[in-house]
């Protein structure tokens, strides 16, 4: 009877799992630029595998193997969302720009800065492509410190 | 049966994945999907692990975890910092080394 239950609840969570997988990767595959694409992403890396190591522990029971399980999902999911915080940090700096909506309804790629005056002292920290061929920017700027 | 049906889920995502790091217009968007290759290929271990009632390929997925965190790590400082040394290491004009 138990296990009867268990392993329903393992089908429809590998089931659920594939789903999300699936729906992230087609996000990944059609969205228009960088940063919708990080959003789909994170819908496959976040519910999507947690759904399908839930079910795969599910099927394993408490051995050493959900141990495992949950060591791979834990750090996953840990470097998954630290890669994305500083991808984006990086296309930014970089020089991309999201699309975003302007007042009448058309999608245009936005300079943030010009949205977000504040970010500027950030944003406009050295291009890093720059550093190697000429001058060495320094690695952290100040907050506050104007970019010439 | 239930990991067969996870598996081609997977591999799904992962030809799509495939299909974005060779169009991907900006290196980011390359990174991303490489970043998200790194991940279906664990599930794909641990699936196919499951679905042969062999968990010991774990094992293997452990390590390509700690492999894709580092991986990642450098491929981000280097975008962030220009080099993978330390930063007074980067090429100065005139300087030869």
């Amino acid at each position: 009877m138990l296990a009867a239950v268990v392993d329903i609840l393992s089908w429809a969570a590998l089931l659920g799992g594939s789903f999300f997988y699936v729906v992230g990767a087609i996000g990944l595959h059609r969205m228009p630029d960088v940063f919708t694409r990080m959003h789909a992403v994170s819908v496959s890396e976040s519910l999507g595998l947690g759904l399908l190591v839930f079910g795969m522990v599910l099927q394993a029971g408490f051995t050493l193997i959900a141990v495992k399980l949950i060591i791979i999902m834990v750090v996953l999911m840990w470097t998954g969302s630290a890669a994305t915080h500083a991808l984006a940090r990086a296309a930014l700096h970089d020089g991309e720009r999201p699309l975003l909506q302007d007042e009448s309804g058309r999608l245009v790629k936005t300079d943030v800065v010009s949205l977000f005056p504040e970010l500027q002292h950030r944003l406009a920290a050295p291009l890093v492509s720059e550093a190697v061929e000429g001058e060495v920017p320094a690695p952290h700027p100040q907050p506050g410190e104007q970019q010439a | 049966m239930m990991f067969a049906v996870a598996i081609v889920a997977v591999l799904i995502a992962l030809a799509l994945a495939v299909a974005r790091t060779l169009m991907g217009p900006t290196a980011f968007d390359r990174l991303l999907a490489a970043n998200n290759i790194g991940t279906s290929a664990i599930m794909l271990l641990a699936l196919f692990g499951f679905m042969t009632k062999r968990p010991e390929f774990l094992d293997i997925g452990i390590t390509y975890v700690l492999l894709n965190m580092i991986g990642t790590l450098a491929v981000l400082k280097f975008f962030r910092y220009g080099a993978l040394g330390h930063a007074q290491n980067v090429k100065r004009d005139g300087d030869d080394f």
